[in-house]
């Protein structure tokens, strides 16, 4: 009796130990990523809806089993756009074994430039400035840099004004990512735009625009590109109505024609200016959701999945987050395919195969995700937008920014 | 011409709202001698509660206002009942800090709410063509704003020379233990004058919020925006804070008008109201209308 139970107690921790040890096979592996941004703070208005776009794609792709058995597990923490959280974070994600980076913003990108070096590890972040690529070989732009896009809207004045030499005034954040573009629009006018800078304006936290937009005004500048954020933009665009500034169409004679980049459109400027964000331009790589696409019926099925609201189903930055997450799970996929471990180093060299036939197509974007050694913007194609009846609508066909390719 | 009579008028209304969004700060240093530094998240609160009420509970915006400024006129009384009230006595640099905890509190709340990191702008509910005359234009919501500053600083200056409480108010600015030794309650006056504060904060927020949109980080800057203003003004003058309003409205609008863009400067309207505010500190240390106080040993 006695030598029965001990057989069947051996039985039994030899059947659980057994168990125990396929437990992680069964489970399949667990790729470890981070994400450190503005989930509240400064520019929260863009992280928060950018943060839930990762969380949800990581989401449907361990539910639905995109990696089969595998999973991603994405550990995202809120810096509040503070540099040294995020270098905190990053640190902490290093120590956890991540295998790829999602940063946020200019800064800390410009600030972490060097521990990516060191560290070898792909980086993604939500600033898409021309000078995260500089002595860097492992950040990699989602998008068009703000260089592409303001040379992009440059192009479309010069070709679209009726009359002479467009005059133009550049309005800019009081930052690396508000000043990123000018030296390489300057540098396109040198290289043969023929466009007239009028004047670089950096804006503080105005309360009142009446002065500089007059001021411009009195110099006949007829277009402003802005590369800030929607907030200091919808207090412009304000001033300009009232002072009845505004361009009803590309390039009206004796008006002044808005344009900007990514981060100062959408909705969040059309649900600061209200009416007065009609007639705005706006350029990104991504698409917009009240345009039907597969992309933009992926995106509100995303989600809609996760109970997300309107307002941040519609954000075009909620598309830029599941977009990341997208390009993360495909590079995945691709080292998991060709039968590669999944580490930094692999997913590094997936990134780098990333082009010609191998381009990827996330359906957010409205051009395909291409990299290289030598091309590390995502997307190069732009899509020029105009708000019209409060939502922002497709002007013309996507578009590649000709002067990027020959000031380089 | 329109052109400096335009500059002119943007710099007045401009400076309009600086001074009501001053006269917070000016209402508590006048008499507790504390500068709140949580002033800007009190402004931004007054805007997302006038918002809330308007949008979310359909309440006409004029009503939804003066809901909001009674709603922050008893927020700021609790606020300095609960963290503010136990410091009378202690040193002047640990209220501050508390003042300094306190507006890291009210930023973890409103990140709590959509108001934290989403935008919104408040219905249109006035004319949308600006008045207009000579060249020079002015929206409604501007005017609106200015009127409402008007109001609001007439009413505060008649309440602190005329009215009981208000003179009692001055009486404990000037001395606390002579004020207390006649029977006023100088705990109920700091509440008091909170709670006023509170009550300007919803105004000038709300104000500030028609005219740029509804952003957490654009509205409660403000209460830094603003602090050339309440010192040059004298920290504790009522008439400070609207002249010194004014003057930097003016000084931003000109330096942005004239300066800006020639001779290679660029955003002198941003640094201009420092440099003026520095030089006439040199000259009136205690700013425009600031008391002189002479002390004997």
């Amino acid at each position: 009796m006695k030598k029965n139970r001990k057989i069947f107690l051996t039985m039994l921790f030899s059947a659980v130990f057994l168990v125990a040890l396929s437990a992680p096979a069964f489970a399949g592996n667990v790729y470890k990523m981070g994400l450190s941004l503005a989930i509240t703070g400064p520019t929260s208005d863009a992280g928060n809806p950018y943060a839930k776009g990762v969380e949800d794609y990581f989401r449907l792709v361990n539910e639905t089993k995109i990696l089969g058995d595998d999973t991603i597990e994405c550990t995202i923490r809120d810096d509040q756009y503070n540099n040294d959280v995020t270098k905190r974070n990053y640190e902490d994600f290093m120590s956890q074994g991540i295998v790829f980076y999602l940063n946020y913003s200019t800064g800390s990108t410009m600030a972490l430039k060097k521990d990516f070096e060191e560290e070898k590890m792909p980086v993604i972040p939500a600033s898409f400035h021309a000078g995260n690529l500089i002595d860097s070989n492992y950040i990699f732009l989602p998008i068009a840099s703000y260089s592409a896009q303001a040379i992009g809207l440059a192009e479309y004045i010069v070709k679209n004004n009726k009359k002479g030499v467009p005059k133009v005034a550049l309005f800019i954040h009081p930052s690396a990512f508000g000043r990123g573009p000018v030296e390489d629009v300057q540098k396109a006018v040198a290289a043969g735009l023929k466009m007239e800078i009028i004047e670089v304006v950096e804006h503080g936290k105005d309360l009142d625009n009446t002065a500089m937009l007059k001021r411009l005004m009195s110099k006949g500048v007829q277009y402003v590109i802005s590369q800030t954020v929607q907030s200091p933009v919808a207090t412009m665009l304000q001033d300009a109505g009232r002072l009845g500034l505004v361009a009803t169409s590309f390039g009206e004679p004796g008006k002044i024609t808005f344009v900007g980049c990514h981060y100062t459109g959408g909705n969040d400027l059309t649900a600061l200016a209200g009416a007065s964000a009609e007639n705005f331009y706006w350029t990104t790589s991504y698409i917009v959701t009240n345009e039907p696409s597969a992309g933009a019926t992926a995106q509100l099925a995303l989600a809609k999945r996760y109970g997300r609201d309107d307002k941040a189903a519609n954000s075009h930055n909620y598309a830029n987050g599941m977009m990341v997450a997208q390009v993360a799970t495909e590079v995945v996929r691709r080292a998991k395919a060709k039968g590669k471990p999944v580490t930094k180093e692999t997913l590094y060299q997936e990134l780098l195969a990333m082009n010609g036939n191998n381009s990827f197509s996330p359906g957010t974007t409205v051009g395909p995700v291409t990299y290289s050694a030598t091309d590390k913007a995502g997307v190069d194609t732009l899509q020029l937008y105009v708000a019209k009846g409060g939502v922002f609508k497709s002007i013309g066909k996507p578009f590649i920014p000709e002067y990027t390719s020959k000031i380089k | 011409m329109s052109y400096f009579f335009q500059l002119v008028v943007s710099g007045i209304v401009v400076g309009s709202i600086y001074a009501l969004s001053a006269l917070g700060f000016v209402l508590i240093y006048k008499s507790s001698r504390v500068l709140n530094i949580a002033h800007g998240q009190i402004i931004a609160v007054g805007a997302f509660i006038t918002y809330a009420l308007t949008v979310w509970a359909n309440i006409p915006i004029f009503i939804s206002l003066v809901f909001s400024m009674g709603i922050t006129f008893f927020l700021a009384m609790s606020v300095e009942r609960v963290f503010l009230r136990r410091l009378i006595g202690e040193p002047i640099i640990s209220v501050i800090m508390v003042t300094i905890g306190l507006m890291s509190i009210l930023d973890g709340l409103v990140y709590l709410t959509p108001f934290g990191s989403e935008n919104f702008s408040f219905p249109e509910f006035l004319p949308t063509t600006p008045i207009g005359f000579g060249g020079v234009s002015i929206s409604w919501t501007q005017m609106v704003g200015v009127i409402i500053t008007i109001i609001m600083i007439a009413a505060f200056s008649w309440f602190f020379k005329k009215s009981t409480v208000g003179i009692s108010m001055r009486a404990v600015s000037d001395d606390q233990l002579a004020s207390m030794s006649i029977g006023i309650s100088v705990p109920k006056v700091f509440g008091l004058a909170w709670a006023m504060a509170g009550l300007s904060a919803a105004a000038a927020g709300s104000i500030i919020g028609n005219i740029t949109g509804l952003n957490f980080e654009t509205l409660h800057a403000f209460g830094i925006v603003v602090f050339p203003v309440v010192i040059l003004g004298g920290l504790d003058s009522i008439l400070g804070a609207v002249v010194a309003g004014i003057i930097m409205g003016l000084i931003q609008q000109f330096a942005s008008g004239y300066l800006d863009g020639n001779w290679g400067l660029n955003g002198t309207g941003g640094v201009a109201p420092y440099i003026i505010l520095l030089v006439i500190l040199l000259f009136k240390p205690h700013g425009l209308f600031g008391i002189h106080e002479i002390e004997r040993v």
